[in-house]
């Protein structure tokens, strides 16, 4: 049961900073960028070469993940996606452009994970670091990399939120994201802004990939199992929002995990294979009967709420102005 | 008598050739006419070559008394007993075949239907991304649900011309796969020469202004994945029964999703000719680096199954940089009242 508990939050964990990346450089150029998966194998990788191949501490990954996938990202934006925007390219082409890049990053990885077999004689296929980790309290105990990935997640939702609603770098970056020529008479930067939500979400993408082969396996194949359910989990948050992608993550991850166990129980083991089918079912049911996303639900109650409150208080100011007119 | 090599390698480029001419067709049918960013093309094809890797153990089944043997499970044995019975009946497999291709094409209209209906109203990209999840989904199903095509091991299915003598059988194969190819680009090319071409251009371009005219887009977009599917499930069937077997493993978004892509995308989108051109030069490529595997092996750092992800890749998006159209880039229709000017 414990094991069910650390899968599923950890899964589910990692989904949601996969999918905030995800939804972010969504929102921005407005393309779905299917390579999004490729930056979390490059950390995966990272993982393995420094704990594996160089004998560090597997956590030390964590930053030089960030650095590695966040760099890839910002070559992928800088190389071919902002190219093409400025050719005027059509949407299409740009999601084809996405693809072709995965495509490119599938071969990449496959080559480093031969060349650490071949040079290092270390497994680099279907690999896990889990017997690395510290467990805190012993066997049975809490694993360390269960605190850290709940403290990554929790960290991004406040960091988030301080960097978006806080400073002004962030209030300029919503602008640029909401009106990219109006923030630009405003002086704003918005190249500065783009590259580092860029870089920010390949960061986060390659340090998810740290903590996903420090429990479950790493190996390239893994790019193309995990990119439905990570679309999955930013188009069930409402796919242009950071604080939808990571409730949608959680609920898909949590779902796809917790799922699997119950299906297992009920039908048998033969359903593990077809696990992949939650997150797809997930998606279509949310682009049948919420096209928005779980954050267009809340956006909709926030504002019923809102026009029911002015409703509220135009009513009261006109009961007064009745009363006045009528005291007059 | 054994084949010369040369004449191997040519029979084996017309017929992969012909193949892929059929699923570019459909592809363009829908992407570079329609619009509509089919990333699960796999999808089609796939379900075509399960089709192929069913109905005939099923039709033969009448035929023949199997003696208790399954398709599946004891493969080998029974295609080797249904290859006998074509051999002393060939008249059996027009029908045979004919069904199957019946029963694939439904099966590949339907499908293109329902991956097409949670999303076809939405934006592109939503459409784009439900489209290759169904791609992935077909994989899994294959893999993994044994009775249908033996899962992970494949299976051998029987051979269409068991009936003509070894030495003929092989190039006959080619050229039967050649001929649904050009009847099916001729086809295509009057489809889309016609008013409809016209119709689905619209759809691609604008359909705000189609709808002003009174067209529903969405129809026509339904319409279009549909006759894609069926195509593409020919195209499915084709392969399979080429190359005489189903491995599920092998219907990957590599070879029957990018691939095509690629190949209309350098030819020419929305262009026939360009869709030809493009598919002659990658089936040749292609064959021509399998032909010399072995020289390329020592000259390459890395194993060369990944050569075809980066060149492939790479190439894809070199071409959306610098030559977006292709290399025979879409025309503009000409009609009679454009003719008189």
């Amino acid at each position: 049961m414990t094991i069910i508990l650390f899968d599923g939050l950890i899964y589910a964990s990692v989904l949601a900073v996969l999918c905030v990346g995800l939804s972010l450089t969504y929102k921005i150029t407005s393309v779905p960028n299917f390579a999004h998966t490729s930056f979390a194998i490059l950390g995966m990788y990272m993982a393995l070469i420094m704990s594996k191949v160089l004998g560090m501490s597997v956590y030390l990954a964590l930053p030089v993940a960030f650095a590695a996938s966040g760099a890839l990202a910002l070559f992928m934006y800088y190389g071919i996606i902002r190219i093409l925007q400025k050719k005027k390219s059509s949407l299409i082409s740009l999601i084809i452009a996405t693809l072709a890049f995965d495509m490119f990053m599938i071969g990449v990885l496959n080559i480093i994970a031969d060349g650490i077999r071949n040079t290092y004689q270390v497994n680099s296929r279907d690999f896990t670091l889990r017997s690395l980790d510290i467990v805190i309290g012993g066997d049975g105990g809490l694993p360390l990399v269960f605190i850290v990935t709940m403290v990554l997640l929790a960290g991004l939702a406040f960091g988030l939120y301080y960097l978006l609603y806080r400073t002004s770098f962030g209030m300029s970056m919503r602008g640029a994201i909401e009106n990219e020529s109006l923030a630009q008479t405003l002086g704003i930067n918005t190249r500065t802004i783009f590259c580092f939500a860029w870089f920010l979400s390949g960061g986060l993408a390659g340090m998810a990939g740290v903590l996903m082969s420090m429990w479950f396996q790493g190996d390239p194949s893994l790019a193309a199992i995990m990119l439905p359910s990570i679309f999955a989990g930013s188009i069930v948050g409402g796919f242009s929002s950071v604080y939808g992608a990571i409730l949608g993550g959680l609920l898909v991850g949590i779902s796809e995990v917790v799922g699997t166990s119950v299906l297992i129980d009920l039908l048998g083991y033969w359903v593990i294979p077809y696990r992949p089918v939650i997150p797809f079912i997930a998606m279509i049911v949310t682009l049948l009967v919420l096209p928005g996303g779980l954050i267009q639900l809340i956006t909709k109650y926030k504002k019923r709420k809102n026009i029911t409150m002015k409703k509220a208080e135009e009513e009261k100011e006109g009961s007064k102005e009745e009363e006045d007119g009528v005291g007059a | 008598m054994a084949l010369d090599p040369a004449v191997i390698f040519i029979g084996d480029l017309v017929a992969i050739f012909s193949v892929y001419l059929i699923i570019n067709l459909s592809l363009n049918l829908e992407f570079g006419f329609a619009g509509v960013p089919n990333f699960g093309k796999v999808l089609a094809v796939a379900a075509g070559a399960f089709v192929m890797g069913t109905i005939p153990f099923m039709m033969f089944g009448i035929l023949v008394d199997y003696g208790g043997l399954e398709p599946v499970d004891d493969n080998i044995m029974l295609v080797h007993q249904i290859n006998a019975y074509i051999s002393a009946h060939p008249e059996s497999v027009l029908g045979v075949f004919v069904v199957t291709l019946i029963v694939a094409v439904a099966v590949g209209g339907l499908l293109g239907l329902a991956s097409a209906y949670p999303a076809i109203r939405l934006r592109g990209d939503y459409l784009a991304i439900t489209l290759l999840g169904f791609g992935e989904i077909i994989r899994i199903v294959g893999i993994n649900h044994t009775p249908l095509v033996g899962g992970t091991l494949g299976i051998s299915i029987p051979d269409m011309l068991a009936f003509m003598p070894n030495e003929y059988r092989f190039l006959t194969a080619s050229f039967v796969l050649l001929a649904f190819a050009g009847v099916i680009y001729l086809l295509v090319a009057r489809f889309t020469k016609s008013p409809v071409g016209r119709l689905l251009r619209a759809t691609r371009d604008d359909d705000l202004a189609l709808q002003t005219l009174g067209r529903d887009h969405v129809k026509i977009k339904f319409k279009v994945m549909m006759l894609a599917g069926m195509l593409g499930a020919v195209g499915g069937v084709m392969y399979a029964s080429y190359v005489e077997g189903v491995v599920a493993f092998g219907y990957d978004r590599l070879n029957w999703t990018f691939l095509p892509f690629v190949m209309i995308i350098v030819g020419g989108m929305a262009n026939n000719k360009g869709v030809l051109v493009g598919t002659l030069l990658f089936v040749a490529i292609r064959k021509l680096v399998i032909y010399y595997n072995d020289s390329l092996d020592g000259l390459l750092p890395f194993d060369i199954i990944w050569l075809d992800y980066l060149a492939l890749g790479g190439l894809m998006i070199l071409v959306l940089i610098f030559r977006p159209h292709g290399i025979l880039p879409e025309r503009p229709q000409k009609t009679e009242s454009l003719e008189k000017g």
